[in-house]
C-alpha cells in the first residue's frame, strides 16, 4: 500500500476509534502501532517503548507536573477565592461587572495553571453562587465561567503551549511569552462581549453588587498580593530571562506550597487532594503524548506530510492562506474533538506545510491554541461547558451554550486580531529572544 | 440494579490498592521532582554552582511520577475520550461499542506493557542510562510498564464489569 493511501488509512482508522470512544492516547497509539507493523514490522514494538520513554523522560516536559502542582496548591491554599474577591471589589458594582470579574478571576488564575479545566473549574465554584444571588442569567453566568476558563491554555503556563513546543521542537519559554498578549487582549474582548450583551439586554444583569469603598478595595488586592506576586515573579523571571521556564515551575510551585504552609492550609486532606488531581492531570496529558509521539512516528514513515507539502506548493497558497484554511478545519473539529487531541493529530501533519510556507510557528502556535479555546465551549462536545454544567446544577446544557455565543464570537475577533496583527503575539518572545 | 459478580468486586478492590500505590510512588517522585529543581536553582543562581547532572535525577524522576500518574489515572477516569457516540446511540450501541473500544485499549496497553519490559531488559548492553550520572534506565522502564500494565488490568476489568452489566447501566461509563 502506498504511503499516503496508508495514512489516509490510518486517520480513517483514527477517527473510527475515537467515535467508539477508545482513550485519544490509546487510539493513536494503536493506529500508529499498527501503521508502523504495515511499514516495517520489527520496528513497532520498539517504537512504542522509545516514545513512551522519550516522552516520560523528556526534561522539558517536567514542567507540565510542576505548574499542575502549582494550580493545585493555589486552589486549596485559597488564593484563587482571594483573587475573585479582588475582581469583585474593584468590578462588582458594575453593569455585568460580576461577570466581568469572573474573567479578570480567570484570567489571573490560569497565569498560576496551565488548565482550563482547572480555571472554570475553580473560578466556577466561587463565581457562580455570586452571580446568582445578583439574579444574573444562567446564561450570561454559566458561559463567562466556561469561555473565562479557557483562558487557561492561553496564559502562560499553557499546558498547551507545551505540547505544541515538545510536537514542533519550538521554545516553550517563547510561546508562553508570545501568549501574554493575546491572553490580555482575549480578556478585554470577554469583559467588552458581557458590556455588550448586558447593555442590550439589561436584564441579564439586573443587578451589580454593592460600591465597595476605595480602601476596602486595595485591601482586597492586598489579600490577593500572594497570587500576584507568584505570578509576577514566575512569568516576570521567565520575561527577564532570569530563569528557565522549567525553572520558574519549580519555583511558581514551591512559593505556592510556602503560601498553603502560611495560611495553615497544607492538611491531610488537602495534600491528598491535591496529589490526586495533579497525578490525575499529568496522566491525562502524557498517554495523550505518547499516543501523539508514536502516531507522529508513523505519520513520517509514510511520507504523506511530503506529498501534502507538495500539494499545498502546487496550489500556489501563500502562508497566511494555508493558516486560515487550517484554523478553520481546527475550528470545524472542535465541535466534535478534544483541543488536544487535535493538537496533537495535526501539528505532525500541518507542521511541514507552515514551515514550506514560512509561517512562524509561534505566531500559529498563538492562532491555534484560541481556535483550540473556540472548541472548548463550541457545542456540541465543548468540554469546558460539560465542567460548568457539573457546577451548576438545574441550568439545562443549552441554556449554558446559548451563553457561550458572545464569547465565541470574541474569540474569532482575537484570532482575525492576531492574524491582521502578528506583533500581537510575536512582540514579546522577539523583544525577550531577539 | 444488576450486581457486579463477587470475583469482580474483589479484583476491582486488587487494582484499586495497586492504583493507589501507584499515585503514593508517584507522588514521592513529584516531591523529588519539585525539589531537585528548586534545589537547582538556588545552587545555579544563589550560589553560582550549578550542580552537575541534576537534569538526570529529574528526569528519572518525571518517568516515576508519569508511571504513578498513567496508573491512578486509569482509576479517576482521566483518560479522555470523546463522546460522540453516547448521544447519538445511547446505551443500547455503547454497551457494543465499548466492548470493541476495551479490547482496543486492552490489547495496545498489553503490547506496550511488554515493550516497556522488553526494551528495558536490554538494560547497559543498549546503552540505556542518562547522558550525565549514568543513571540505568532499566528500573524506570519497568516502572513505566507496571503503570501501564496497571492501565490494561483496569480495562480489562472494565470489560468484564461492561459484560457483566450487559442488560443495564455499565458503572464504568467511559469518561469524558
Amino acid at each position: 500500500m502506498a504511503g499516503s493511501t496508508l495514512a489516509l488509512v490510518g486517520f480513517g482508522a483514527l477517527f473510527f476509534l475515537l467515535f467508539i470512544r477508545v482513550p485519544v492516547g490509546l487510539a493513536m497509539m494503536a493506529v500508529g502501532a499498527g501503521g508502523i507493523w504495515m511499514i516495517r514490522p520489527p520496528a513497532a514494538l520498539p517504537v512504542i517503548a522509545t516514545e513512551i520513554f522519550g516522552e516520560a523522560a523528556n526534561y522539558s516536559l517536567t514542567i507540565l507536573p510542576l505548574f499542575i502542582l502549582m494550580g493545585n496548591l493555589a486552589g486549596v491554599s485559597g488564593m484563587s477565592r482571594d483573587l475573585y474577591s479582588a475582581a469583585h471589589a474593584w468590578f462588582g458594582h458594575l453593569k455585568g461587572g460580576l461577570a466581568s470579574a469572573t474573567i479578570v478571576g480567570c484570567a489571573g488564575f490560569s497565569a498560576l495553571s496551565g488548565s482550563s479545566l482547572a480555571a472554570a473549574l475553580t473560578m466556577g465554584r466561587v463565581s457562580l453562587p455570586e452571580m446568582q444571588r445578583y439574579r444574573y442569567d444562567n446564561g450570561l453566568a454559566t458561559g463567562a465561567i466556561a469561555a473565562g476558563g479557557t483562558l487557561g491554555i492561553l496564559i502562560p503556563p499553557s499546558a498547551g503551549f507545551v505540547v505544541y513546543a515538545i510536537l514542533t521542537e519550538e521554545s516553550i519559554g517563547r510561546l508562553f511569552m508570545a501568549g501574554v498578549l493575546p491572553g490580555l487582549l482575549l480578556t478585554f474582548l470577554f469583559i467588552v462581549a458581557i458590556w455588550l450583551t448586558v447593555l442590550r439586554n439589561p436584564e441579564k444583569a439586573p443587578q451589580g453588587a454593592d460600591k465597595v469603598a476605595l480602601a476596602a478595595r486595595w485591601r482586597a488586592l492586598a489579600r490577593a498580593g500572594w497570587i500576584i506576586g507568584i505570578i509576577v515573579l514566575t512569568i516576570g523571571g521567565i520575561y527577564a530571562g532570569v530563569f528557565s521556564a522549567i525553572e520558574a515551575a519549580g519555583i511558581g510551585a514551591l512559593l505556592a506550597l510556602l503560601v498553603t504552609i502560611l495560611r495553615r492550609a497544607l492538611t491531610w486532606p488537602n495534600v491528598k487532594e491535591v496529589a490526586a488531581s495533579t497525578l490525575s492531570s499529568t496522566g491525562t496529558v502524557f498517554l495523550i503524548l505518547f499516543g501523539a509521539f508514536v502516531f507522529k512516528t508513523f505519520i513520517g514513515f509514510t511520507g504523506v506530510t511530503t506529498a501534502l507539502t507538495g500539494w499545498v506548493a502546487d496550489l500556489g497558497l501563500t502562508g497566511t492562506q494555508v493558516v486560515i484554511a487550517i484554523l478553520l478545519l481546527f475550528i470545524v473539529l472542535g465541535m466534535f474533538l478534544d483541543g488536544f487531541a487535535i493538537l496533537v493529530l495535526t501539528v505532525p501533519l500541518v507542521q511541514p506545510i507552515l514551515q514550506a510556507t514560512g509561517v512562524d510557528l509561534i505566531w500559529f502556535g498563538v492562532l491555534m491554541v484560541i481556535a483550540l479555546e473556540m472548541g472548548l465551549i463550541s457545542p456540541p462536545v465543548g468540554i469546558n461547558v460539560f465542567v460548568v454544567k457539573g457546577i451548576a446544577d438545574g441550568v439545562p446544557l443549552n441554556t449554558i451554550f446559548r451563553g457561550i455565543w458572545p464569547f465565541w464570537f470574541a474569540m474569532l475577533l482575537a484570532v482575525i486580531l492576531v492574524l491582521m496583527v502578528p506583533d500581537i503575539a510575536l512582540l514579546l518572545p522577539d523583544t525577550m529572544f531577539g | 440494579m444488576i450486581e457486579t459478580p463477587l470475583l469482580l468486586r474483589r479484583l476491582e478492590r486488587i487494582l484499586d490498592a495497586l492504583a493507589v500505590a501507584s499515585a503514593v510512588a508517584g507522588s514521592l517522585a513529584l516531591a523529588v521532582l519539585a525539589a531537585v529543581t528548586v534545589i537547582g536553582v538556588f545552587w545555579r543562581y544563589v550560589l553560582r554552582d550549578p550542580i552537575f547532572g541534576i537534569e538526570d535525577v529529574a528526569t528519572m524522576a518525571l518517568t516515576v511520577t508519569v508511571a504513578g500518574a498513567i496508573a491512578w489515572g486509569s482509576r479517576r477516569g482521566a483518560h479522555v475520550s470523546v463522546n460522540v457516540i453516547g448521544w447519538a446511540g445511547g446505551r443500547g450501541l455503547t454497551r457494543i461499542t465499548d466492548i470493541a473500544a476495551r479490547l482496543v485499549s486492552f490489547v495496545i496497553l498489553a503490547l506496550a506493557t511488554y515493550a516497556l519490559f522488553q526494551k528495558g531488559a536490554c538494560g547497559i548492553a543498549c546503552g540505556a542510562m542518562t547522558s550525565n550520572l549514568g543513571i540505568l534506565h532499566k528500573p524506570f522502564f519497568y516502572a513505566l510498564g507496571v503503570g501501564l500494565g496497571i492501565y490494561a488490568a483496569v480495562t480489562l476489568m472494565h470489560l468484564m464489569i461492561g459484560l457483566a452489566h450487559w442488560a443495564g447501566e455499565d458503572p464504568n461509563e467511559v469518561a469524558e
